[in-house]
This record gives C-alpha cells, structure tokens and sequence, in this order.
C-alpha cells in the first residue's frame, strides 16, 4: 500500500479552503502565526508565481517520498516511512535538531513553537480519520473536487484513475526523492 | 527570497567553529605528542576539552526540544534504530563521535590536571591515534552535516567539508601559535598556516563558483548574496581581507623573521575568519525553488 495525494492544479479554484480546513482540524483554528513560512498554522502553503503573462498557484505540502530524505537524515528514527507509505512523526523520540526541515528541498515542514516538533502534512485529525477510512480534511472540505487520495498501488483507487487521465507532474523530481505528490496540470 | 531561518546562523556556526577547533587540534595535540613536543600541551588539552564542551552547548541551544533529547535517543538506542541509523545520518554519526571526542579530550584534560596517572593510557600511542582519527572525523561530519541537507543547495555540495577541514586545521594552528612560543616549531606553524591559507582561499572560491554556476537559483542567490548582496560587507570584510588575506601577508612577513605579536594578529584573525565563514554559510542558505 502506497497513500498519496492529488492537486489538479487545473480545475482548484484558489479558495483556500484546503488550507483552512487543515488549520481548523489539525491546529485547533489556532491564529498562531507559522513562523517558518509567515503563514498560518496549517500543513499546505501557496506560492503564487506572478508571471507576467501567465500567472499560476502552487499548493506545496508534504510529498510522503518513497525516497524521503527528511527520514534519512532523522538521526533517532523520530521520522520514518510507515507502512501505508505515508512520511510520519514520532514525537517521542524527535530531538528538535530540524535537520529534517533543511533536508526537505519542498520546504514541507514548519517548527511548530508550542511542541518544538517538525510539523508536516499528515496533522494528527488527519492521520485519525484516515485510520477510520475516511479522507484528509483537505480532500473533504475541497469545492472544486481538485484533491484526491488514496492507495496509488490499487488500480481501482480515485487517484489511480485520476493518474491515469491526467497529465501529472512532479514536483523537483530531479532531485531522487521519489514524491508522491501528483500535480494535474491538464486533462 | 528569503533566507533559511531553520538553523540560526549563530548557533549552529559556533557548534561547527567549537566542534573544527576540537577535531583538528585534537589531530594537532597527537602529532604533538608523537613529535614528542612537549610545549604547552596542558593549555592545548584544556582549550580542546573546553571547545567540544562549547559546541555541544551551541548545538543543543538551537534544538527545539532539548528536554526531550536524553530520553529520544535512548529509546533510538533501545529500538536498535540508532545503530542502523549511523549507516545514513551524518547527525547520528555525530552525536556519536562528538560523544567520543569528548570523553577523549576530558581524559586528556584530566592528566594535564587532577589526574596524572592517567599519563599511562592517554600516551599511548593508540590512544593518540584514537584521538587523530576521532578529532578528523569530527571536523569531516561538521562539513558533511550541512552537504548532506538536500533543501538547501548552497550547502549541498561536496567543496564544505573540504572547506570546512582546510579551515579547521588553520584553527588549529591558530590556537597553536597562540600558544607556543618555541621558534621552530613556530616557523613550521606559519608555513603550514601559509600553505592552508591559500588553499582556503581557492576553496572559498570553488564553493562561491559552483554555486553561480550550479544551476541551482537558490544556490546562485546565496552566492550573489555573499559576493555582492545582503551578505556582501561581512564576507569580503571579515572572511575575505580579515580571515584569509591578512593572515596570508602576516605570514609573509613572518617567514622573513618571527614575530611575536604579528604571529598572535595573524593566529586571532585566522580564528576570527573561520567563525565568520562558519556564520555567513549557515545564513546564506536559500531553500530550493519549488515550481512546476
């Protein structure tokens, strides 16, 4: 099994719900500003390229790369590789030393000043209600039906068949980290 | 475009001068010993053990969770995961050699002190070795440490520990012309020292090409930010002219007759340099670019 998620880039809307939903449900709506990316406390950020003649968003959050180089720099194991595939935290053993927020080359992780932890895309609202067999909030909450998830290992899976019709990139590919953050950019 | 704000500068380039003056003087102190020069190894032995000492506070300042530290890496260690982890973390390489390293100086330190007896295991020849090996292979983890972080391609690049260990043992020297006086051995440190400042100097300037030319833009914006943008005053001022051309003409005219003092000038801006280059690479880290 192999959890993944899908943006498609061409049919979101912008709202910002996504990011909402995930401060809502993983920080408690906190207003707390995130200080590592001037933005709030929340797993996904945007990053908008004003292109003169053709602007475009970005949403970046955590890649759960089968080649994760955050995991293999973590000197405790406080990091590691699940077996859903998913890229998690085990908080008691994390020492705080963020050498896993100078490894990531996506920026995914933020320090989050109350617990001093690393934190990242899958909160912990997140990670419970996809053990109940529900979706991330991110997905849930989206308008536009741009998020998917899912095992990209069961070809049955939405995000498989999503996958299969759409034009994907992704994202610094070059650099081996093997992410499994798929970008739609076209059908 | 920012810079990186994860690791402060200050912190972490304290813990890599502290850590570089640690290993390469402990390299220094066996070559000492083995040459059997016996000048001031009691100072060399307490500035080793005071500077591990040093890093290892500036290291754990910066940690966000420093309570949490003892209790983590034991249960790594229960778990089995740290052991494994030694085969691809250079942190966790770290902990342990910087662990070693200071038992190591504290037993040197002990024998230049209250504890004389210990004469016996600390000069022997195997436990100098122990020391040389352990000392280099801190000053080559302080460089591989930052290289190994994938997110911050200025930093990503093979040419730091290269730097870092050419700058190290001028650290070294340093500390060793402040502290002998004896003339030949001095002699030898200022042509060493000469010799490793060109080197430095051709190193800064590989690392600074690489970087413009690496086609990376977050490493070409840390290097034009220490060439000519934000960072630009302290780098050309304190790592360029101070840290690196001064001690390079003080040897100069060193060579010609030895000087007490031009030594100290040249050996205290040396250190200096080092610190600075230390504190500007850490700031100048820019994250990677992420686009489509």
């Amino acid at each position: 099994m192999r959890l993944a998620h899908l943006w498609d880039q061409s049919k979101c809307i912008g709202c910002g719900a996504c990011i909402a939903a995930c401060n809502a449900a993983n920080y408690a709506s906190s207003t707390k500003e995130n200080r590592t990316w001037g933005w709030i406390r929340s797993n996904i950020k945007r990053i908008t390229f004003d292109l003169n003649a053709k602007p475009y968003l970005l949403l970046v959050q955590c890649q759960h790369c089968d080649n994760a180089p955050c995991v293999a720099v973590c000197p405790t194991g406080a990091s590691y590789k699940d077996k859903d595939g998913l890229v998690k935290i085990n908080p008691s053993l994390c020492i705080g030393c963020k050498y896993c927020m100078t490894a990531c080359p996506y920026g995914a992780r933020w320090l989050d000043e109350d617990t001093g932890l690393p934190a990242k895309c899958m909160g912990e609202e997140c990670l419970s209600r996809i053990s109940g067999g529900l979706e991330p909030m991110c997905v849930t909450v989206c308008p536009a039906g741009a998020r998917a998830f899912g095992d990209i290992d069961d070809p049955k899976s939405e995000i498989s068949q999503k996958l299969r019709k759409g034009r994907v990139v992704k994202l610094l590919e070059y650099k081996g980290t093997q992410p499994k953050y798929f970008v739609v950019v076209g059908p | 475009m920012s810079f990186q704000e994860v690791w402060s500068p200050f912190l972490i380039g304290s813990f890599l001068w502290f850590a570089g003056i640690a290993g390469m003087g402990s390299v220094a102190y066996a070559l000492l010993r083995l040459y059997r020069v016996e000048e001031k190894l009691r100072e060399l032995s307490l500035v080793l053990f005071a500077s591990i000492v040093l890093a290892l506070v500036f290291v754990v300042a910066d940690l966000s969770r420093p309570l949490n530290m003892p209790l983590a890496i034991l249960g790594s260690l229960a778990s089995g995961v740290f052991i494994a982890k030694l085969a691809v973390s250079w942190m966790t390489l770290g902990i342990s050699l910087l662990s070693i390293l200071l038992v190591l100086t504290l037993a040197l330190a002990l024998r230049h002190t209250a504890v004389p007896a210990l004469s016996k295991f600390t000069d022997n020849k195997y436990f100098l070795a122990l020391l040389a090996l352990v000392g280099l292979l801190v000053t080559l983890y302080s460089g591989f440490l930052i290289s190994s972080a994938p997110g911050v391609p200025f930093w990503n690049t093979a040419l730091i520990p290269v730097l870092w260990l050419i700058s190290a043992s001028i650290c070294a020297i340093a500390v060793l012309k402040i502290l002998v006086h004896e003339e030949k051995l001095s002699r030898i440190l200022t042509t060493s020292s000469l010799a490793l400042d060109a080197a430095e100097l051709i190193a800064i300037a590989a690392l600074l090409n690489v970087a413009l030319y690496s086609g990376s833009i977050a490493a070409k914006i840390s290097a034009r930010a220490l060439l000519a943008g934000e960072l630009a005053a302290p780098f050309w001022a304190g790592v360029v002219v101070l840290g690196v051309l001064a001690p390079l003409v003080l040897g100069f005219m060193l060579l010609k007759k030895e000087d007490r003092r031009l030594a100290l000038a040249a050996a205290v801006l040396a250190l200096i340099g080092a610190l600075v280059l230390r504190i500007l690479v850490i700031q100048a880290g820019v994250f990677e670019v992420v686009g489509l």
